[in-house]
């Protein structure tokens, strides 16, 4: 793993350098920069087919782009290029993901779900959890309290034994939530969280971002299609379209620049 | 040479078998998009129908089987109407674990219909033969391999030229769409496992007399059809037939020039390799995964 | 071996809920020497019992981590023949003969899990269904180790070298093992290991995005299914004293997999409630019938109606009888979580 100490500024903790993924002959992402400082809450926005969630995926090499560099400054401090990194092991650098359908498992219970967020912790081998071995019983213990205390604090501690399966759509995403920050994230990517939440529960949504923030000391990137909430709680943003960079401000400063204005001509945001 | 154009011939035979029944179940997998595991056992059952009508009630062979395909075409609108009209709402392996049970119940029924003495099914035509490149072909071979291939190409005919096969080639794409498009898919289910038995049946009584008629006649059939179908690829229609008369060429081959005990295991394993470095099968499409 | 966990109420807890279960099942042996059943019975318990533990490997690999495998009989067949032969012709001790037959088919079973990746559902069933044909034809094959067609005997277990074991000494011995091995699948699905499985059955891209090595865990999956399997195949051929490369087709891994849906995947009793009934019923109850019981083939179209039946109408399996009559009882107070 080479140094790129030199790749990221003091305050940056995630740095893309001219990411470009195709498919056949598809450019979806373009020769895309920008760079995210530490504990800001930032967003990517685009219309339609803008290749947000390819960008994004591309950060979490779920894709393997075909150029360009994705700079990470991990857990340890360290500088690293995620790109060609295998995908399960991103989640140990302190990079962690949401997904917008919500990928749970629906025959397990909440809390459960929660500990799959904890699975790189375990250090007990299968050996020891097949005969359940002290040190595999202690560990189980201890997460099962950090999983308790996450759940608190997304305010549904109480549903922790219930069946995923069942649950409203707004708890399913509070427990997707808890499951990210049972690893101590330095950067939690939210794939369009507020997708299918009604006007109170985003409100609820923004809040939490604020206090997750503030309680894991960590940075957000938000790929969003809200523009209210995006506008209203992301420090900085920015804008692509057809998987080029368009451009990255404020929120006030993207509001006013006339080509993601252009770009958004005709689109109807509510 | 002569050796080798018997290998081939023999091969074509073979191949014929093994495409019947392949397509028996390429076709209910793509419509009814699951893997029917009883293929083999309920074309047994049907070679039994053609093997009583034969032996017991002293039908002439070809009128004894026509008759059993009628018989089949019966069976196969039975099986559709009472279970698998209902299999709509059923997931995962459940379908498969369906054909299972049917497979059980057909394995059940044939013993106590028919009994447990293993019976005799003869040729269509059962002498005569002829010279090509110096080998030996005789003419039941030769109904066998027209058979075959008529059949097949006969059924991509239906497929690609005809109302029928328009319709089951939607249902194949997506049932849905297809439902909502008007498709009439509870025939084309209807039509695809009375299909399944005929040509199950067909198969049956085509290998029959080479061996003995018993509950394991389609057993090595069986196995070798599902193989192919992986080979061939789950996608398309024609690939699976490919892969059956390649499996069907490849053991002949084998067995005569490399080992007549390791050829069949040899086959095997290159179809594992095969598959791992192409994991969709010959003619098969990949799908790119969203996420 | 600790296995007590520290829950208060003895009822609730598990492992003495699987101790106990054994204990019941092991009394079979004492009921056919009062003559209350027959000794057929022995015979056909114990064959249930080695079933359900091969079910019991099949359903880590379905039910947990949604991996298909149609070649389970060609593992059993693997570890029967493996510890047929160390035990009979090479006179090694059953202990030596059981972990060889558990230990060498993983080999094939890390193979196949690595294959794995590269294929979907239907492709890597029907691959596995190829790996257990070539396996039955080489046992038919390999003359000199197995037997070849005639088939392969072995006899009763002789425990620490001179503990020699009859039938139903022996069939206890394979009650013990379905209890221990109850206990370390409960351990195993209940854990951190099971999460994972579960996580890349229910997800595989939120699997990976947690953490979860998809190579690692199916590596994990169908060793662990392999294992289970050689051990049932294994435990066979020391019960029912021969083994024929036919023994291993393609039905049997069928029967092992409805099994496992019938009875209630992810579901251990549930596992042996599906053995009993696709394996046990048919010739425990129908055979007994007088007439019909001499029908051929009756039971063979009582199992197979009866596993359309529970498809259709308990696709959950038969074990959800059992909950949904246990919820009855215990509706208004509190539910744990369960097995």
């Amino acid at each position: 793993m080479a140094e790129y100490t030199t790749k990221l500024a003091e305050d940056e903790v995630l740095r893309l350098e001219n990411l470009s993924i195709q498919f056949g002959g598809l450019k979806a992402v373009d020769d895309l920069s920008f760079s995210i400082k530490e504990k800001e809450i930032f967003g990517l926005i685009g219309p339609n087919g803008a290749g947000k969630t390819t960008a994004f995926n591309c950060i979490t090499q779920f894709y393997k782009p075909s150029s360009g560099a994705v700079y990470f400054r991990n857990k340890d401090g360290q500088v690293e290029n995620l790109v060609g990194q295998p995908v399960h092991s991103i989640i140990r650098k302190g990079l962690v993901r949401t997904f917008q359908n919500v990928e749970l498992v629906g025959e397990l219970s909440i809390i459960d779900n929660v500990l799959i967020g904890g699975h790189i912790d375990f250090k007990a081998s299968g050996f020891e959890q097949a005969l359940r071995l002290p040190r595999a019983r202690r560990e189980e213990k201890l997460m099962r309290e950090k999983a308790e205390d996450v759940l608190r604090f997304m305010g549904i501690a109480e549903l922790k034994d219930a069946l995923v399966a069942g649950q409203p759509y707004g708890i399913r995403k509070k427990v997707e939530m808890a499951r990210t920050l049972m690893c101590n994230p330095k950067l939690i990517i939210l794939d369009e969280p507020a997708a299918g939440l009604n006007d109170v529960e985003t409100q609820q949504l923004a809040d939490n971002i604020y206090q997750v923030r503030e309680k894991y000391g960590c940075t957000i990137l938000l790929v969003e299609h809200d523009m209210r909430l995006v506008m209203s709680i992301c420090d900085r943003i920015c804008a692509i379209s057809f998987g080029k960079f368009l451009a990255c401000g404020t929120p006030s400063e993207i509001q006013g620049n006339a080509q993601v204005q252009e770009a958004y001509l005709g689109e109807k945001e509510e | 040479m002569s050796t080798l154009i018997q290998l081939l011939l023999r091969s074509l035979e073979t191949g014929a078998i093994y495409a019947l029944a392949t397509l028996g179940i390429i076709i209910v997998f793509r419509t009814n998009f699951m893997i029917n595991f009883g293929q083999g056992v309920m074309g047994m059952f049907g070679a039994y129908i053609v093997t009583v009508l034969f032996n017991k009630m002293g039908l002439p062979i070809v009128l004894a089987i026509l008759v059993g395909l009628v018989a089949a075409v019966g069976v196969g609108f039975l099986v559709d109407f009472i279970i698998i009209r209902r299999t709509k709402h059923v997931t995962g392996t459940g379908k498969e674990i369906i054909t299972l049970g049917l497979m059980m119940v057909f394995l059940g029924i044939t013993p106590m219909l028919f009994g447990v003495d293993p019976m005799r099914l003869p040729k269509v035509i059962e002498n005569g033969a002829f010279s090509v490149g110096g080998a030996n072909l005789s003419y039941n071979s030769l109904l066998n391999i027209i058979l075959g291939l008529g059949l097949t190409i006969g059924l991509f005919l239906l497929l690609q030229k005809t109302k029928l096969g328009l319709a089951i080639r939607t249902t194949a794409s997506s049932e849905k769409t297809a439902r909502l498009m008007g498709v009439p898919t509870k025939w084309v289910t209807l039509f695809a496992w009375a299909l399944a038995l005929v040509l199950g049946t067909l198969s049956g009584a085509m290998i029959a007399p080479s061996t003995s008629v018993t509950v394991n006649l389609m057993d090595s059939v069986q196995v070798n059809a599902f193989i192919a179908c992986v080979l061939g690829g789950f996608q398309t229609f024609y690939g699976p037939v490919i892969g059956a008369y390649i499996i069907a060429i490849a053991t002949n081959l084998l067995s005569y020039y490399v080992s007549s005990v390791w050829g069949t295991q040899i086959l095997y394993i290159l179809v594992i390799i095969f598959i791992v470095f192409k994991p969709v099968g010959l003619i098969g499409k990949k799908t790119v995964k969203k996420v | 071996m600790q296995k007590g966990s520290t829950q208060k109420s003895f009822l609730k807890n598990p492992y003495l809920q699987y101790i106990f279960f054994g204990i019941i099942i092991s009394l079979l042996p004492v009921l056919v020497n009062a003559g209350i059943l027959k000794t057929s019975w022995v015979g056909i318990i114990g064959g249930t019992i080695i079933y359900a533990i091969a079910a019991l490997g099949l359903n880590l690999l379905l039910g947990y981590s949604g991996l298909i495998s149609l070649g389970t009989a060609g593992f059993m067949g693997l570890g029967a023949y493996i510890s047929a032969y160390l035990t009979g012709d090479l006179g090694l001790p059953w202990e030596v003969g059981i972990l060889a037959a558990i230990i060498i088919p993983v080999i094939f079973g890390l193979l196949i899990g690595l294959a794995s990746l590269r294929m979907e559902g239907l492709y890597l069933g029907i691959v596995t269904l190829c790996v257990s044909e070539v396996l039955r034809k080489t046992f038919d094959e390999l003359e000199p180790i197995t037997g070849g067609f005639s088939g392969k005997g072995a006899e009763y277990p002789t425990l620490l070298g001179n503990i020699v074991l009859n039938q139903k000494q022996t069939y206890v011995l394979l009650v013990v093992a379905l209890v221990l091995l109850m206990m370390l699948t409960h351990n195993l699905t209940n854990g951190q290991l099971g999460r994972a499985l579960h996580a890349m059955r229910g997800s595989q891209v939120a699997a990976q995005a947690m953490g979860v090595s998809l190579l690692k865990y199916r590596l994990i999956a169908f060793s662990l299914a392999t294992a289970y399997a050689s051990l049932a195949g294994a435990l066979y051929v020391h019960f029912i004293k021969f083994v024929y490369p036919s023994t291993w087709t393609l039905p049997v891994s069928l029967t092992i997999l409805a099994i496992i849906v019938v009875g209630g995947m992810r579901s251990l009793y549930g596992t042996f409630l599906g053995a009993v009934i696709v394996y046990a019923l048919p010739d425990l109850l129908l055979k007994r019938i007088p007439v019909i019981g001499d029908i051929n083939g009756l039971s063979y179209v009582f199992s197979g109606v009866l596993i359309i039946v529970v498809i259709l109408f308990y696709p959950g399996g038969v074990i959800n009888i059992f909950r949904d009559i246990k919820k009855l009882f215990v509706k208004g107070s509190k539910k744990e979580g369960e097995v």
